[in-house]
Parts: structure tokens; sequence; C-alpha cells
């Protein structure tokens, strides 16, 4: 059984995306095929060189990048979302896929699901 | 285009038209799939730049609440319409 | 009829959202209409309809107090996640000692679990929805 898991909220504001990351991260350690997708500002989860210390928070870059070694490895990110918000390949973190259609990729998915 | 099947998905969206969600939510809903609209969505109805999907359900306590009974642009359920939907998709998507 | 499992999840806090009481018209329905409630998991914001402490005025509903009555009536599994839970200030008696806590608040049935919890209800359950908040 295959899940997606999509984070369309904004990275520090919100705390979706961290759950999202979590809820991805526990399918993994029981061996269930899980990915991420990215979308609308939930994108900006993505944008390297992140530096949250100031605001009391850690940032997800380091996760998301071991993100393969947990068993995930299927990272997408809406690529309108990405367009919309300056985010060409050049400024995504690493192992990221570009999604053309959002609606293709959640139909190879048996459950599409948000953290909240 | 993807060459995966179609899934058959029933989409249950509580967020009101003005939430970024919403959008993408009626982007993802394909011919065959039903929409059910509960909770802040049922405003969907009274937004007339939202165009609804064919197969569209709503919530008749929701629309109670925010007195919007008269609006007919949709098939009204209830609680229990709302189990035996979930019944008949396989796929649910909880937006 | 065929007769479907469900794990419920709810990540909306009562009176923050409808998410437990429009959770709670369903389940009742689904238990109505003769199918099966595996677990109900408390995630994110939805951890608070587990506080005891919780104390609504008299004339509104009592959210926690209707979830865990229904619980209750029904013999349900219930859990709470624990990552979300402990951020948020609702404990159990083994997490008030471990972190020497001044009080404990978790209202029964609820267990304190992992996400594991989540994962096993996306396996057994033919259904799995999910009651968010509408932020």
């Amino acid at each position: 059984m295959r899940t997606l898991v999509v984070v369309d909220q904004a990275p520090y504001g919100n705390w979706t995306g961290r759950e999202a990351l979590d809820m991805v991260f526990s399918l993994a350690a029981f061996d269930q095929p899980a990915a991420l997708l990215f979308l609308g500002t939930g994108v900006n989860w993505l944008r390297a060189g992140q530096n949250p210390e100031a605001i009391g928070q850690k940032s997800l870059e380091k996760n998301l990048a071991a993100a393969p070694v947990f068993g995930v490895s299927d990272i997408y990110a809406c690529e309108t979302s990405c367009r919309r918000f300056g985010l060409d390949a050049a400024g995504l973190a690493g192992n990221v896929t570009l999604a053309q259609s959002v609606l293709a990729l959640i139909n190879t998915y048996d459950q599409v699901v948000f953290a909240g | 285009m993807s060459s995966a099947p179609t899934r058959i998905t029933l989409h249950i969206l509580n967020k009101s038209p003005e939430h970024p969600r919403f959008h993408h939510c009626l982007a993802s809903v394909s011919g065959h799939d039903a929409l059910v609209l509960t909770e802040n969505a049922v405003l969907a109805l009274a937004d007339n730049t939202i165009t609804l999907p064919a197969r569209c359900f709503v919530l008749v306590p929701d629309l109670e609440a925010r007195s919007l009974t008269s609006l007919t642009r949709a098939q009204t359920t209830d609680y229990a319409g709302l189990v035996r939907l979930t019944t008949k998709y396989e796929r649910v998507i909880s937006w | 009829m065929t007769s479907l499992s469900y794990t419920l999840v709810i990540t909306g806090a009562p009176w923050a959202s409808q998410a437990p009481q429009s959770a709670l018209s369903f389940a009742r329905e689904t238990l109505a209409a003769g199918h099966q409630i595996d677990r109900v998991f408390l995630y994110g914001d939805g951890v608070l309809l587990a506080s005891a402490l919780a104390t609504p005025p008299s004339d509104e509903p009592h959210w926690p107090r209707l979830w865990a009555g229904f619980l209750g009536q029904h013999q349900l599994p219930a859990a709470v996640c624990i990552a979300s839970a402990l951020r948020r200030g609702v404990i159990d008696d083994t997490e008030r000692a471990r972190y020497e806590l001044p009080a404990s608040n978790l209202l029964a049935p609820y267990s304190i679990a992992g996400l594991g919890e989540w994962v096993e209800g996306n396996l057994k359950s033919d259904r799995v929805l999910y009651f968010h908040g509408s932020n």
C-alpha cells in the first residue's frame, strides 16, 4: 500500500510540515512505501540554505537530505508551485523530483494524506 | 500523462473556498470522482466564483449552521450519507 | 451490505475547529450502519481532545467527555500521539513521572502511543478518515 503525504503549508509558521515528515518516516520504519509531495507554499520547506536558529526552530534540510537512508526516496515538489515561489532546481535541496502534474502523481498512490 | 490506472476517489473537503487547499482539492477531482463539502467548504455553494464538479454533495448540518439551506447547487447529504459514500469509493482523500 | 472497518484520525482541536464534532457525528453513523471502528488516533492539535482539564461553559458540548463517553460505550481503542501530546501538555502518569511534571491529564480511555498506531490503522482498516482543522 503506497502512501503519499502532502505538505501544503508554509515552513516555520506552521507545524504540519514537520508532522508530515514524522508520518512519512514512520511509514518507512514499518517498511511501507511512502512519498512526500510539497505543494503550494509548502514547497518553501525545500529551499536550500534555511537558517531558523534565530526563531528557535530546527531546519528540516538535514532530515530531508537523510530521507533516502531512512527509506523515503520519493520526494516531489509541484513544479507550478516552485515556479510561483521562484524555486528552480538549483534552489531546491538535493533529492527532489519536480512534479508537472499533481493529479497524475496523486493517482499513483493508494492513500493521499495530510498531517493537518 | 501517467499510465497508472485512474482511481475513483471520494474527496472530503472541509476548507473554505479561500483556503489554498480548496483549490488543490478541486484540481484533483477527476471525471468519476465525487466531492463532499463539509464544514467551511459548504460556503462554496454561495461563492459564485466556484464551479463545482458534477458529482458534488454537501453536508446539510453545515449548511444549516451557516444559513445556506436555500442553495441547491449540490446534492444534500447527512452524516449517514457520508458514511455510505465512504463505502462506495475505494479511495477516500480527506483534504 | 459489507461491513467495513475504519480508523479515524483527528488532527483538529476542539473549540478551534469542527474536527471533533464532525468526527463524532461520523463515528456514530459508522457504527449505526453496522461498520466497525478499529481505532481513533489523535494527532497534532487533535490531542487536546484527550485533556481531562478542558472546561467549557456548562451549556456547551463537552467534546473531550462526549468523545470519551462514546469510546467507552463502544469499547473502541483510542490513542494519542506521544510527540504531539507531550508538546501540547497532554500527559499520562508515566510521562508525568518521567519528566517530573506537576500533573497528568490524559482522559480515559485514551492511551499514549507512537505513530506506529496510525501506520497499523493504515494497514488493517478498510478506510482511514481524517478530521483536520480548517486553518
